[in-house]
């Protein structure tokens, strides 16, 4: 089988290549073939008796392989009680695997590599995962009937920490990942007023994610992990506690430390307030200065504007947010 | 095969028809424009001559008066004359609009939306309140300079004082002289661009210049000062003849014109109106390249010029309008996709400036860059065969994206 197959190669690459091989190259290719053909008379079984000069042993005919002795109603926990490699006799699945070679089809899975090498979840079928959960059952207390939706849960148990375990087979069974601890907290569940929520937020930097209003507090520097879960549990507090503190020099807070934009006393303001009182001196007489400032900024132009510049500010730049300062000045300006 | 050859020379007929008809109109206008400017009148409007049939005008139109230009003629080119493009002009146009110009023998500008927005508002405004601050921001190659220079015609032929800086980008990078300033020590002083500077507004302004008196005195160096009543144009001259002191002669300059806008002065009942046209404004907020002896950076109000001008940007003066426009084609230390006035501007010019009207400046419409094609076709600007097709006309508006500077330099090299 091999000699015809090498032979045939042979031809095709010659072939396929365009090469005129002589004719002394092709006879020397076909002598090979022959020779090669005296010698396979093996039928793969390695090395049966070698060496032997007497009478062998007679050989025994191997069984129907398990997969024909199987009724359609077995249990399949038996065939497969635990993480075993993968087993064609055993396995009743006609399954191939394998680059389909010369236009063919991929090998059949007797004597497959390709799928003895895979790992194979065999062992973990749904009835043998069913027999997995009757055995832990008598182990499991209930799920409480109060938490059954994500808004509970959120509210009964604001605090999520996470914290990983690692099984592997080796000379040492520790991993130092174990003592990683994440602690997830969000902070509209902490009882925190705005001064606090603000002075929180810029001490834990980037540990806060705006998005989903959670602060994460990841520790690693103690060697175990309940020493780590103390460290992060004594965390929170003190930036719960500290946050609700105000420093004496928390009065010098400017303008470029704000989160927000204020409108009130901002340079805008100030120009919105020269400017109007510009346009009306110039057609009325002097009036009471702080009267007069009541008065134009309770104008619904002035409104409309002071809506516009805080959004540009905050919300950032677009088209859209220009084009409603645009609309706002226009009517302020008279324009 | 034959139809198709005879559609083809029937089509090609037809254009060279076209085209003769268009360069005889033309000339018609150019006729005109030349008799009316021997009038020498500035405020003089061309009379509307009824329309020619609409195929034939339909990117053209003979209303040369910006006052009169409406809704009708958007998307269409006015023309200039040549007497109003040296006055108002000298310096003011881009420099590849001024290569055009020079290529096609006339100054054509396409009457745009943005643009007209703004002189409604000029022609609407009360100029006994304070100046109202207008800003024309839009992506790069939208004609934003353009919208200016048109508006800025518009107030020429008014009457107006035409305050024009091309481009404030120039005055705070590539300064070859920097003078400590001769009237405080901490600011610099830029000669070259101060003198050339004044010299054009003169060529621009020299009539009413020559009626402005100065209100108090002014001394430049122990020997040299104005005294007060002279006229600006004195002023100015002074400033062009002395360049040492130029920058403070432009300085005493503004100070001068803001104090006398909207004031009635001799000889009319209400006072002359001052526009103050300043392309790159974002220039005056921004970084400069320059550098000190010690090689430390020099900040934009450490520049005489650019601190007077930031003056003249706020609204505590009547009696005219500051007209701006952003610009990131020349700004310093700016990314190339960046366009909104806050982001250009910066936090510092957003607070100086506001509140202004920000008017926004697009791509061209359908119906503009139709016109642009057959602008471009009729000064037979577009050499390459396929170009003159409806096919290239399609795949060259594609490519550009109807930006009007990539389409303008996409037909350049066709």
């Amino acid at each position: 089988m091999s000699a015809s197959t090498m032979c045939t190669t042979a031809l095709s690459f010659t072939r396929t290549n365009g090469l005129c091989l002589g004719n002394y190259a092709l006879r020397l290719l076909n002598r090979t073939a022959t020779y090669s053909t005296a010698l396979s008379t093996n039928n793969g079984k390695g090395f049966p008796n070698r060496g032997i000069r007497g009478p062998r042993r007679p050989k025994r005919e191997s069984g129907a392989p398990r997969t024909e002795k199987m009724p359609e109603n077995q249990d399949w926990t038996a065939v497969y009680p635990s993480a075993a490699p993968f087993k064609p006799s055993a396995v009743p699945l006609p399954v191939r695997m394998g680059y389909p070679v010369n236009r063919g089809v991929p090998a059949e899975k007797k004597g497959n590599l390709e799928l003895m090498k895979i790992p194979n979840f065999l062992h973990l079928t749904p009835a043998a995962i069913q027999k997995h959960c009757d055995a832990l059952k008598p182990f499991c207390t209930e799920w409480p009937a109060g938490l059954d939706s994500d808004a509970a849960r959120e509210e009964h148990f604001p605090i999520q920490v996470e914290s990983k375990e690692f099984v592997s087979a080796g000379s040492s069974l520790r991993n130092p990942k174990t003592r990683v601890v994440t602690l997830r907290v969000k902070l509209s569940s902490l009882n925190l007023d705005e001064h606090a929520r603000k002075k929180m937020v810029k001490l834990v930097g980037d540990r806060y994610c705006e998005e989903t209003d959670t602060l994460t507090i990841v520790t690693e520097n103690c060697p175990l992990r309940q020493q780590n879960y103390d460290y992060a549990m004594y965390l929170l507090t003190v930036l719960y506690h500290e946050s609700w503190k105000t420093e004496v020099w928390e009065a010098e807070k400017t303008r470029a430390d704000m989160e927000e934009y204020h409108w009130d006393d901002s340079r805008s303001q100030k120009n919105v307030l020269d400017t109007l009182r510009r346009m009306r001196v110039t057609s009325e007489g002097e009036e009471d200065p702080g009267a007069v400032r009541e008065e134009l900024l309770g104008q619904p132009e002035v409104q409309e504007y002071r809506e516009s510049v805080t959004r540009l500010k905050n919300e950032g730049e677009t088209e859209e947010t220009m084009l409603q300062y645009r609309e706002a000045v226009k009517k302020l300006l008279n324009v | 095969m034959t139809l198709h050859r005879l559609s083809l020379r029937l089509r090609q007929a037809i254009m060279t028809l076209h085209r003769l008809s268009l360069r005889l109109r033309q000339a018609v206008t150019q006729a005109r424009h030349l008799h009316s400017s021997r009038r020498g009148q500035q405020l003089e409007a061309v009379a509307v001559e009824p329309e020619l049939p609409k195929e034939l005008s339909f990117f053209r139109t003979r209303e040369s008066d910006p006052a009169c230009h409406a809704e009708v003629h958007m998307g269409q080119y006015y023309t200039l004359s040549p007497v109003h493009l040296r006055t108002v002009f000298p310096h003011g146009l881009p420099s590849r609009f001024q290569l055009q110009m020079k290529t096609f023998n006339e100054t054509c500008v396409m009457v745009r939306q943005p643009a007209l927005e703004l002189i409604s508002h000029l022609k609407k405004a009360d100029y006994s309140k304070p100046a109202v601050r207008y800003m024309f921001y839009g992506a790069n190659g939208c004609g934003k300079t353009i919208s200016l220079c048109h508006a800025l015609h518009y107030c020429y032929t008014q009457g107006w004082l035409v305050l024009h800086i091309p481009d404030a980008h120039l005055w705070v990078k590539n300064c070859k002289e920097l003078l400590p300033s001769t009237f405080s020590p901490s600011r610099f002083d830029q000669p070259i661009e101060a003198s050339h500077w004044l010299r054009n507004f003169k060529i621009t302004n020299e009539p009413l210049l020559s009626k402005l008196k100065t209100t108090q005195r002014y001394v430049w160096t122990k020997r040299e000062s104005t005294e007060e009543g002279r006229t600006l144009a004195e002023l100015v001259e002074q400033g062009v003849a002395r360049v040492r002191t130029s920058s403070d002669v432009v300085g005493a300059l503004l100070k001068e014109l803001r104090l006398q806008a909207g004031q009635p002065m001799e000889g009319r009942q209400e006072g002359f109106r001052l526009a103050v046209a300043v392309d790159g404004v974002n220039a005056l907020w921004g970084r400069t390249s320059l550098k000190k002896e010690d090689k430390s950076v020099v900040a934009p109000e450490e520049l005489t010029l650019i601190h007077n001008l930031r003056k003249m940007m706020k609204n505590d003066w009547c009696g005219g309008a500051v007209i701006s426009s952003l610009s990131q084609t020349g700004s310093l230390f700016k990314p190339k996709d960046v366009y909104l006035p806050q982001e250009l501007l910066g936090e510092d010019g957003f607070d100086d400036m506001d509140p202004f009207v920000p008017v926004p400046v697009s791509n061209y419409s359908e119906k503009e860059s139709e016109s642009c094609y057959l602008y471009y076709m009729d000064r037979n600007w577009l050499q390459h065969p396929h170009s003159r097709t409806e096919e290239g006309k399609k795949e060259l508006l594609f490519l550009s994206n109807r930006n009007p500077n990539v389409l303008e330099r996409l037909c350049a090299s066709l």
